[in-house]
């Protein structure tokens, strides 16, 4: 069974031939791996989507020619693979912006994407909760994605304080969602 | 699904929002391409702060916000209502369905106030909302007051007391500013909460 085998072992047994299972399972343990890292430094699901797809392939074909001499550090290696790719494709989106201001995007808008279930109400009930302070750093901080810095400057504050004072709300809202374990 | 050092939500955060340093932000990177664990408190927090930015952008929580906020939010494309009656004096106001975020601009100085609270009255000066030690600038001339954009889309006619009331150590009160809303209500409907 190879969803009782490690990374390593994946590893191992996708360098030593053809094995679809092994490539198979080595795609659904790291695809969601990959989307977050993706959205954390894209910012976009679609790009974090087509990051995942590149890097799962450059990483498949480099396991297959036994690139990678230490399977214990697959993490290091799709870890570079993703900053890699993520160099590429922001190079890529510059140039697709260049080819859209010159041909008009209006075809090429992306489908939007369905609601989620996540409950809006429930979340504004606890950012209410909070104290305003911590309301006012959380909803500049993940609306305006503003640093410590700058926040620290509007409230007057360090910018340990500031982080404190986050640190602080965003257990209070996960407590207050169900969503702390 | 476990971990054996997981790692704190907040850090997540500081992560997600990029305000971690190179090396810390590069060995929870590592982490997180072996951890499902860890991986799924991450989502819960991108999935967190995914629903305070539509919060934030349906004006839908009453609160003290920043120029910057609001400078932001215009750049974005939203319509912000904006009221700036002066101290001790009175305006009249409305909201419309195209409003996105409605702010009373409360002028006062703050310099050297240890705390200061905002006091939502009633028609008669009677207090029924307490926003305790908001944020205030130092050195800045005015408050920004974020009103719950739904809430006054669903409210009647009616006139509304805001106070800037600084509180010092010993819990005296002084009155900053007093601010007066005479709301008409020019969407469809008698409105009611």
């Amino acid at each position: 069974m190879v969803l009782a085998l490690s990374d390593a072992d994946l590893v191992r047994r996708i360098g030593s031939g053809e094995d679809r299972d092994a490539e198979g399972e080595l795609y659904r343990r790291m695809a969601p791996r990959v989307r977050l890292y993706g959205l954390r430094h894209l910012r976009d699901g679609h790009a974090a989507d087509d990051l995942t797809q590149q890097v799962l392939i450059t990483t498949l074909e480099a396991l297959r020619a036994g690139r990678l001499r230490e399977p214990e550090k697959l993490a290091s290696f799709v870890l570079g693979t993703c900053r890699m790719t993520v160099l590429d494709l922001r190079r890529g989106a510059q140039r697709r912006a260049r080819l859209l201001e010159r041909f008009g995007a209006d075809q090429l808008l992306p489908a939007p994407v369905p609601e989620s279930q996540f409950d809006y109400e429930q979340l504004a009930r606890c950012m209410e909760a909070l104290r305003e302070r911590d309301r006012t750093v959380v909803v500049m901080t993940f609306y305006d994605e503003r640093t410590s810095a700058d926040l620290a400057g509007f409230l007057g504050l360090s910018e340990a304080n500031v982080r404190v004072i986050r640190h602080r709300a965003i257990h209070q809202l996960r407590q207050c969602m169900g969503t702390a374990s | 699904m476990s971990c054996n050092g997981p790692i704190d939500a907040a850090i997540l955060a500081d992560y997600w929002l990029g305000a971690l340093a190179g090396p810390e932000e590069e060995s929870l990177e590592e982490h997180l391409l072996g951890c499902d664990y860890c991986g799924a408190r991450l989502l819960e927090v991108i999935t967190l702060a995914e629903g305070v930015q539509r919060l934030a952008r349906e004006g839908c929580l009453r609160m003290v916000v920043s120029d910057v906020f609001l400078q932001r939010a215009a750049e974005d494309g939203l319509h912000v209502r904006e009221y700036a009656p002066a101290p001790g004096g009175s305006v009249q106001c409305t909201v419309t369905e195209d409003d996105d975020l409605v702010i009373g601009r409360l002028a006062a100085d703050v310099t050297g106030a240890r705390r200061v609270d905002l006091c939502l009255c009633d028609e008669r000066g009677v207090e029924q909302v307490r926003l305790q030690d908001i944020p205030v600038r130092a050195g800045s001339a005015s408050v920004a007051w974020q009103e719950s954009s739904p809430f006054m889309r669903a409210a009647p006619s009616m006139t509304l007391i805001a106070r800037l009331v600084a509180t010092d150590e010993a819990g005296t009160e002084q009155l900053l500013g007093e601010y007066t809303f005479r709301h008409t209500r020019s969407l469809p409907g008698p409105g009611s909460w």
